[in-house]
């Protein structure tokens, strides 16, 4: 298992500002650059940019490099909730777009692209709550962090919780995202 | 160690530079011009004529001058609708090839001539040969796009050193001069038959592309095509008896050069008179094409690069106000409204500083440059455009490489027998954005072999590997065996495509016989559809059309009813479509009516 944060040069912990790792993952490419022999490491080194600059995956990688596993677990109840509510936009969404894309007549597809207007603030709607789960957890991630460096093995349970409930509400983000703007294409 | 050139392969003009003392020259061929028109003509006897001399003759000679071959280049047949050209191009065992008289010529063998003369102008201006070169490719290239414009610059003679992307490269252009800014920019970069929209971060000296998105069949010659169309209705309005001869592939050139000229004016003009002298006979035809007629007809089509936009912005996590620039890069860029349209896109005035023409193949200069250490302290870090991934049971694409992943990257997947003494499996290479196998470009297929071993013991390890150059490898290893292969890929369309055609004409003739009556029932829907629809388009934005075009709404309309009565059911689906383009721009006044709202309504 390759210690991605060794790699780039960075502190082994859950909280890692951008700046300090864009800072690092650019002066190792920079030295890779010069370097043509080492165009292997290359790979290496993106990938490790990858997995350190995403919170959620970056996580995952640390609680692995630990304890052996990234430890998973089941999302909290109050995302379950929202999760159900997000689907049944989606759903809604899917269906309308659908007839909409399915529609030849640039005519007719201009008034029922009217008529769509009320799918935008329902998408707007979950994706400004789903913004702000997403900044509740990586609010909470600093405090994690610092529990970190107090108590390593204690504060493995949350930080898995955070990862996986991170990774979910980053991947319905995108989702509604590429509504919203399969919305504007369809226009 | 020799140097290399940067070479812009662009669907409308081609340009060649060399670095001289840490700046990047374009080199100017015979005739003191820099840009190559990327057009070939292809006398009947005698050899072919490229750039400038080529690009004269494609009124006189519209089949055998060749002209946007790159939007062929890597294409497979049936990917998306056919394209008006006026020279033959024809699908022979999966592959778009170009038929000039007995001739059958790949694109890529096309744009090889034009990069041919490229490298004969550098070698005359620099005194000696060279054969090592970077070239440019729009960024949502895919890999079978990217793989062919790398063997077209091989077939010139060319080691293709790296294959960089076009709003990079204008980017590194723009960048240069400011190697120890800090800096969010966005490369709008709208050419002749590609669109591509990239995001940057620029670094101290660190040029990182966060995101790309785009469009390889968008551009200048969508605008022209629908020009072309509008000049054609104008002059049947004139001469209805033209109708016919319109539809010559001549003629259609004809018109082409002129409704281009036309439009290349209208960005600084308001008013251009279209003058046709002996359209037909001594016919002759003028008209006073507005720039607002214009913009009607290039909204649209400017308006599909929104998406795309929208689309980049979010991968990089970027809001507008974020972005500390945006630069525009391509000849289509010059029309005012596309700079209002970015404007609004983008929440700031677009930087117009580089030369829309120039920008691409300064930057991939200096990226030759970047490679043979010429120009040092930059760093490059390019992405994959596209998702690749693998076909999984029932048909659906399984992500291995996310879009937007920085280059080059490489990604593992374990598999292993399902039954035993299973011998292969086949595995199907995806790459695109959707979520149906099918709906994505396949890049091909190979068989993965395994021991024969019980069931779920065999493990092979399949590898991909995006190289720096946006291509991609696959590597299998057998870790019981310890056994490794590169693996080729083959072609999965292996039956003539002409028989499958044929096929599925056929099919459709017999479909037709019974279902006539379904044929006529499905039109005569559609124009109780469309019908009221249009009337109440009508009263919607009615007001915002001339009287002309109301009457001629009112003619497309009233044809409709008369075909309703007469139970012939072509003219009746003939009737809807005409009322359906007819109808084009008054959709388009609609749309605009609800975005305009829903912009207020946000306010
Ligand atoms: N002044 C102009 N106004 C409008 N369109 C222009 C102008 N100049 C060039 N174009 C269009 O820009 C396209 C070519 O842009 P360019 O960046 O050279 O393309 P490419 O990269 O595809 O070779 C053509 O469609 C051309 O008609
Ligand atoms: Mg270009």
């Amino acid at each position: 298992m390759i210690d991605y944060f060794a790699l780039l040069g960075v502190e082994r912990r859950p909280a890692i500002t951008e700046e300090i790792l864009k800072g690092a993952y650019f002066r190792k490419s920079e030295s890779l650059q010069s370097d043509p022999s080492e165009s292997g490491e290359r790979f290496a080194v993106n990938a490790a940019f990858r997995i350190i600059a995403n919170p959620a995956t970056r996580i995952q990688h640390l609680l692995t490099l630990e304890f052996g596993e990234p430890g998973g677990g089941q999302i909290g109840a109050d995302l379950g909730e929202l999760f159900g509510s997000i689907v049944k936009v989606l759903q809604s969404a899917d269906h309308q777009l659908g007839s909409l894309a399915a529609q030849s007549s640039p005519i007719l597809r201009a008034l029922e692209y009217q008529r769509l207007e009320g799918l935008r603030p329902q998408l707007e709607q979950v994706e400004k709550e789903l913004s702000q789960r997403e900044s509740g957890l990586l609010a909470e991630l600093v405090r994690l962090d610092q529990r970190w460096l107090e108590n390593t093995a204690r504060t493995r349970r949350p930080l898995a919780q955070m990862a996986l409930d991170l990774t979910f509400v980053q991947k319905w983000l995108s989702q509604v995202r590429e509504r919203i703007i399969r919305l504007e294409e369809l226009a | 160690m020799s140097e290399i050139v940067g070479i812009d392969l662009g669907t409308t003009n081609s340009l060649i530079g060399v670095m001289d003392s840490g700046f990047p020259i374009l080199i100017a061929d015979r005739d003191g011009s820099r840009l190559t028109p990327s057009v070939v003509y292809l006398p009947e006897n005698g050899d072919p004529v490229v750039g400038a001399p080529a690009d004269r003759m494609r009124a006189l000679m519209p089949e055998r001058t060749l002209y946007s071959v790159k939007r062929l280049i890597g294409r497979r047949p049936g990917e998306s609708e056919k394209e008006d050209f006026p020279f033959a191009v024809r699908s022979v065992n999966g592959r778009m090839l170009l038929e000039i008289g007995d001739q059958l010529l790949k694109p890529e063998e096309v744009s090889s001539l034009l990069l041919k003369k490229l490298k004969a102008d550098a070698e005359t201006s620099l005194g000696h040969s060279v054969d090592r070169a970077v070239i440019s490719v729009p960024a949502y290239f895919n890999d079978l796009q990217r793989q062919a414009t790398k063997s077209a610059g091989e077939l010139a003679g060319f080691t293709i050193e790296r294959i960089i992307n076009e709003p990079t490269a204008a980017a590194l252009a723009y960048g240069l001069d400011r190697l120890r800014d800090r800096s969010k920019i966005a490369v709008y970069d709208l050419g002749g038959g590609t669109f591509d929209i990239s995001i940057l971060e620029l670094n101290e000296g660190v040029f990182r592309v966060l995101s790309t998105n785009g469009n390889t069949r968008l551009g200048g010659d969508d605008i022209d095509r629908e020009l072309v169309r509008l000049l054609k209705e104008r002059i049947i309005g004139r001469y209805p008896e033209l109708r016919p001869e319109l539809d010559d592939r001549l003629f259609f050139a004809r018109i082409r050069e002129i409704a281009h000229a036309a439009k290349l004016r209208l960005s600084t003009e308001d008013v251009v008179q279209v003058e046709i002298p002996f359209l037909s006979g001594n016919r002759s035809f003028s008209y006073a094409l507005t720039r607002m007629e214009l913009e009607a007809i290039a909204r649209p089509i400017i308006r599909r690069t929104r998406s795309h936009c929208l689309r980049s912005l979010d991968d990089a996590k970027l809001d507008p106000v974020k972005l500390d620039e945006v630069i525009l890069v391509g000849g289509v860029t010059r029309m005012p409204i596309v700079r209002q349209f970015c404007a609004e896109v983008f929440q700031r005035l677009p930087n117009i500083t580089q030369n829309p023409d120039e920008a691409v193949a300064a930057g991939a200069t200096i990226q030759a440059g970047i490679l043979s250490g010429e120009v040092q302290n930059v760093v490059l870090l390019d992405v994959t455009p596209l998702s690749l991934g693998i076909e999984t049971f029932g048909g659906l694409m399984n992500v291995i490489i996310p879009r937007n992943t920085t280059i080059p990257c490489k990604a593992g997947e374990m598999f292993t027998n399902a039954v035993a003494n299973q011998t292969a499996m086949q595995i199907v290479v995806l790459q695109g954005e959707r979520e149906l196998a099918k709906d994505n470009w396949e890049l091909g297929r190979f068989n993965l072999e395994f021991e024969p071993v019980p069931k779920g013991i065999a493990r092979v390890g399949v590898q991909f590997e995006i190289d720096a150059d946006g291509i991609l490898h696959v590597l299998a290893r057998d870790t019981r065996a310890g056994r490794e292969k590169v693996v080729e890929l083959s072609s999965a369309v292996d039956v003539s495509d002409e028989a499958v055609e044929k096929m599925i004409a056929e099919s459709l003739d017999h479909a037709f016989e019974d279902m006539s009556e379904r044929v006529w029932a499905e039109a005569v829907l559609k124009s109780n559809e469309l019908v009221p629809a249009v009337r109440s388009a009508l009263t919607l934005v009615g007001d915002q059309i001339n009287s002309e075009d109301q009457r001629k709404i009112d003619v497309l309309v009233s044809e409709v009813e008369a075909a309703l009565k007469s139970h012939d059911s072509q003219r009746l689906k003939k009737a809807n479509a005409e009322l359906d383009e007819g109808t084009q721009h008054l959709a388009t006044l609609l749309i605009d009516r609800a975005m305009n709202e829903a912009a207020r309504r946000k306010k």
